[in-house]
């Protein structure tokens, strides 16, 4: 590129010289023949060659006059005639014989007339040579001569000064023609120069302006890399630097002046860097291997005049100059930078442990205060027990009222500390919608009657029954939307309408409509309505109350289901809250075998209460005690694995925290020590039950979770569900399935006690010969499976039927893990089972 | 000095002749050349008188050189101008030379050096006559000088030379 430029430059230049130096040579040689005529013209070979010619007449008629002088005198001066002819015979002498006439010469006039000018001198030198006595006689006849000669000799002088004249001019015109030549030549010369110069002047012009923008650039740069913030720094190949911009300067506390020259390793990189670098400088000098060179940012230490080693973030490139490669390091300052995101994390850091210390604390608060809460609740159901009179039954009441509240305003704080803290656990269920939405609306009928107003609910389109969902969720959600409609509205009317649509991956949006003709909301509140602790005006709050965390946590629990909650409102005329929330759409459940309650009191089991709290425990065993059940008391983990290793309880309600040994260890000990209780039920009871935590505790070996306060009904219903698997006495177990009573009343007690016999002695043989190696996935399992599942049909135990075929079904397919999942499953139920069928 | 000098070249070219110390020879033949305007050498009243013997006697030079007013290379031979002048003592600066037919041309005395003109007595070895431009001619060495080729020079080239004057 630049090659074929220089090229050009170079036949452009010649264009012009070329010429240039031709009319040099012209000029020269113009010149040389300028010299050469001028030469001519001074040396001057002419003699003065007109005067001669006149010389010659001049002579002729000197000679003349002497003749005719002496014609006239008496004695002649023969002397002097004699010099007179000698001279014009030289001059005639001269004519013929001098080289510069030799032209003349050549004119055919000029030597017809000198010819006869000679012969007159040829016949006149006998006569003047002759006796100076004899001359004078002579001399007539010359005079004739001489005059007759006369014209000859001015044809002569005429002729040749003719010829000269002509020859001048001839020889003028070649002079002018000559100059005429140089001064063109002169003149191409100095046009060709004149372009020449007009060319080299655009070319300094373009340099000039070359070299000005080049300046510019170059000055640009300094500026750019002068005020650059990053620091730049330049340096050879050898590490040398050689150049130091201003933010550098500020950056390692050098200046230009000092650093330029200097070693960059020594200079800028720290020590424990320096090895490193010179390697890698030694490595690139050898192969020229770039590992950091262009490579993108990344971030180093570098070292400050004052040792200080702070943290760069740099990149480097390099480029290629005339003194060889260079290197371009920019290097930013992110000590501050550096700092700011250490602070960042820390404040981080500092924030999480505070969310995690608030959310511990509320946690520890809400058990701490929910545990002596229980106690007092324990003690108002224990004390209306008593006898009362009707006024302490009403106090009694009021407090069971406001303990209760007490309880669901910890439960909505813990809730919305769980849920803030990521630590909200959606427990799913299958359940059924309709059911849910009648018993809400059977709940809050009596409050929205005292109202004056009416509480209706149904189905828009199809209705959807059984959903698998998160039933305590949706409950509270529900409660909290329709409570709130019922609160606000008076003489008026409350709809729940529910509507089903199918939703992407098959499951289904479920749009939950509640739509009151209340007192509305204002504007103004809706976009904080919502938001914690927001409550209407105050008129409203004196007349309905609440803690104002109520939509809030609806509103929660309903992104916890993954959906959305929304409001319309017009005050004076109503609101409309509409939920929506995906769902997994499910077929009816087999219907579960009713395991009937019946008559408690007169079946007793042995409990083992685990329990640290005193004023809980004394609650727990009065409620079980005054069910007529035996009550052993643990107060603590330690002791409750002592018990359990000793005597053979039917139940074990388990605390979960408690000291020396907590319940979740406890009931570890207890399932495998291989006690007398090692396979009893064992139930944690806890006031502060997070989803994951319970199924930590089943995975502990315990069977079902509690949650505190202990009431009265959740007890009982507890030991109805978890039957003892030994019962101590045949009237212990407290269990019948609804079938097998009839089955009683029909064949009579006496005979189905020895079916009852023969299909447990079947169930137990099955459960053994698994246990002893039978092959879980072998056809034989399958089918004494299904014989089985036939007889615990008859027998109405659906819970039992269902765990054979789920086993006879894993087998008959071969799958040795789902069979083996199946069994345990089998094992519970058997054991849950065992005790109901010994009540007969 | 100028004696001096004179009586020194007169002996080394003519040791056998007697020298007038004050005033010259008589001539003896037909006087060529009469130089007027040296006092200090006089043999005919106020000027000096030189036939061609006595020319001859002051000295002799020759050489070959083409002319203008001949054809080829002539053979020279005759008194160096500068012989003259030192013989002569003339001290001007200006010599003014005229020919019989009255032609007459002012010599600068700078002209006469060693080398320069000469007053010729012999052309091709023979004595010239008037008809041949004789009897002295005043020739300079044309051949050897390129300054001696210009019009000034051949104009100075006095032939048929018979008087010189001093005139400054």
């Amino acid at each position: 590129m630049a090659g074929t430029k220089r090229r050009k430059m170079w036949l452009r230049l010649t264009a012009f010289v070329l010429p240039a130096l031709l009319g040099l040579a012209a000029i020269a040689f113009l010149a040389l023949n300028v010299s050469r005529d001028i030469t001519r013209l001074n040396s001057a070979s002419s003699d003065n060659i007109q005067w001669n010619l006149s010389q010659t007449e001049v002579e002729f008629l000197q000679f003349e006059l002497e003749l005719a002088q002496a014609l006239q005198g008496d004695s002649p001066d023969i002397r002097s005639l004699r010099r007179k002819f000698d001279i014009f015979f030289s001059r005639i002498r001269t004519l013929q014989q001098a080289s510069i006439y030799g032209e003349l010469r050549a004119v055919p006039k000029f030597a017809a007339n000198l010819a006869t000018v000679a012969a007159f001198l040829d016949r006149a030198v006998p006569v003047i040579d002759s006796d100076e006595a004899a001359l004078p006689s002579l001399l007539p006849a010359l005079e004739q001569k001489t005059r007759a000669v006369r014209p000859d000799v001015r044809r002569l002088s005429v002729s040749g000064l003719n010829y000269f004249a002509v020859e001048s001019d001839f020889r003028r015109e070649a002079f002018s023609g000559t100059l005429l030549h140089l001064a063109i030549a002169i003149a191409a010369l100095v046009a060709a120069l004149a372009v020449l110069a007009c060319y080299l002047a655009v070319l300094n012009a373009q340099n000039v302006r070359r070299r000005t923008q080049v300046i510019e650039a170059s000055e640009r740069m300094n500026i750019v890399t002068s005020t650059s913030l990053d620091a730049v720094v330049v340096a050879d190949t050898l590490g040398r630097i050689t150049d130091f911009n201003a933010a550098a300067e500020q950056i390692f506390g050098y200046s230009a002046k000092d650093a330029v020259g200097c070693d960059l390793g020594e200079l800028i990189v720290p020590e424990h860097h320096r090895a490193a670098h010179q390697a890698g400088m030694a490595r690139l000098r050898e192969t020229g291997e770039k590992r950091v060179v262009g490579s993108g940012r990344f971030k180093l230490e570098a070292k400050r005049a004052n040792g200080e080693v702070f943290p760069v973030e740099l990149a480097i490139q390099s480029a290629d100059t005339k003194e060889g490669e260079i290197f371009i390091a920019f290097l930013r300052d992110i000590s501050s930078q550096v700092q700011a995101e250490a602070e960042l994390v820390l404040a981080r850091d500092r924030a999480m442990a505070g969310e995690k210390a608030k959310t511990d604390f509320l946690a520890t608060m809400s058990h701490e205060i929910r545990t002596p809460l229980n106690g007092l609740l324990g003690n108002l159901t224990l004390l209306e027990e008593t006898r009362l009179s009707t006024r302490q039954s009403r106090y009694i009441r009021n407090m069971q009222t406001s303990g209760k509240l007490l309880m669901s305003h910890i439960s909505d704080v813990l809730d919305i500390t769980k849920f803030d803290a990521g630590k909200l656990r959606l427990h799913t269920v299958d359940m059924n919608i309709s059911t849910l939405l009648k018993d809400i609306v059977d709940s809050l009928s009596g409050a929205a009657a005292g109202n004056g107003s009416t509480l209706e609910w149904g189905w828009t389109g199809t209705p959807l029954n059984w959903v698998h969902a998160d039933r305590d969720r949706i409950q509270h959600i529900l409660m909290n939307i329709v409570g709130n409609a019922v609160k606000f509205t008076k003489d008026g009317r409350i709809s729940i309408t529910t509507q089903a649509s199918a939703a992407e991956e098959g499951k289904t949006i479920l749009r939950i409509s509640v739509r009151d003709t209340g007192i509305g909301i204002d504007p103004g509140l809706l976009p904080q309505i919502f938001d914690d602790f927001a409550t209407g005006d105050s008129s409203y709050d004196r007349e309905v109350g609440g803690t104002g965390l109520g939509l809030g946590i609806a509103q929660r629990f309903v992104k916890a289901l993954g959906g959305r909650i929304t409001v319309e409102s017009t005050p004076g005329e109503g609101s409309v809250f509409n939920v929506s929330f995906p769902v997994q759409a499910i077929a009816e459940p087999e219907p579960k075998g009713e395991a009937r309650f019946d008559a408690p009191a007169r079946k007793q089991a042995n409990v083992l209460l685990v329990e640290d709290n005193e004023i809980n425990r004394h609650v727990a065993r009065e409620m079980l005690t005054a069910q007529g059940h035996f009550v052993t008391e643990a107060h603590n983990g330690r002791e409750a694995v002592e018990m359990a290793e000793e005597t053979g309880f039917d139940l074990i309600l388990m605390d979960i925290s408690m000291p020396v040994m907590d319940g979740r260890s406890a009931a570890r000990a207890i399932r495998t020590s291989g006690g007398a209780s090692a396979r009893a039920p064992i139930i944690a009871v806890t006031a502060n039950a997070m989803a994951e935590e319970q199924e930590a505790f089943l995975k502990d070996g315990m069977n079902d979770v509690l949650t505190k306060p202990l009431t009265r009904e959740g007890l009982l219903q507890l030991i109805a569900d978890h039957p003892s698997p030994a019962p101590p006495a045949p009237e212990g177990a407290a269990l019948r399935s609804q079938q097998l009573v009839e089955l009683e009343e029909t064949v009579g007690a006496v005979a189905l006690k020895p079916l009852l016999n023969r299909f447990a002695a079947e169930m137990e043989a099955f459960l053994k010969s698994l246990e002893n190696g039978q092959d879980l996935a072998a056809n034989e399992t399958a089918v004494e499976a299904h014989r089985i599942a036939g007889s615990a049909a008859t027998f109405g135990l659906p819970e039992l039927r269902s765990a054979l075929i789920r086993l006879e079904k894993a087998a008959l397919s071969q799958e040795r893990q789902a069979a083996e999942d199946a069994l345990s499953p089998l094992r519970n139920t058997w054991t849950s089972t065992k005790p109901v069928l010994n009540l007969f | 000095m100028l004696f001096k000098a004179f009586k020194i070249v007169a002996i080394s070219v003519f040791a056998a002749q007697p020298l007038a110390a004050k005033n010259l020879d008589q001539p003896v033949g037909e006087v060529v050349l009469t130089v007027s305007g040296t006092p200090k050498a006089e043999n005919a009243g106020e000027a000096a008188q030189f036939d061609l013997a006595m020319l001859e006697g002051l000295g002799a030079v020759e050489f070959e050189t083409s002319t203008i007013w001949t054809q080829g290379v002539q053979h020279f031979e005759g008194l160096p101008l500068i012989q003259l002048v030192d013989h002569l003592g003339i001290t001007g600066t200006t010599l003014r030379a005229t020919a019989i037919n009255d032609y007459s041309v002012d010599i600068p005395l700078a002209d006469a050096v060693e080398g320069g003109p000469i007053i010729a007595y012999k052309h091709n070895g023979e004595e010239m006559s008037v008809r041949d431009k004789g009897p002295l001619w005043i020739v300079y060495p044309y051949d050897s000088k390129t300054e001696y080729q210009s019009e000034v020079v051949y104009s100075r080239s006095i032939w048929q030379l018979d008087r010189i004057e001093v005139i400054e």
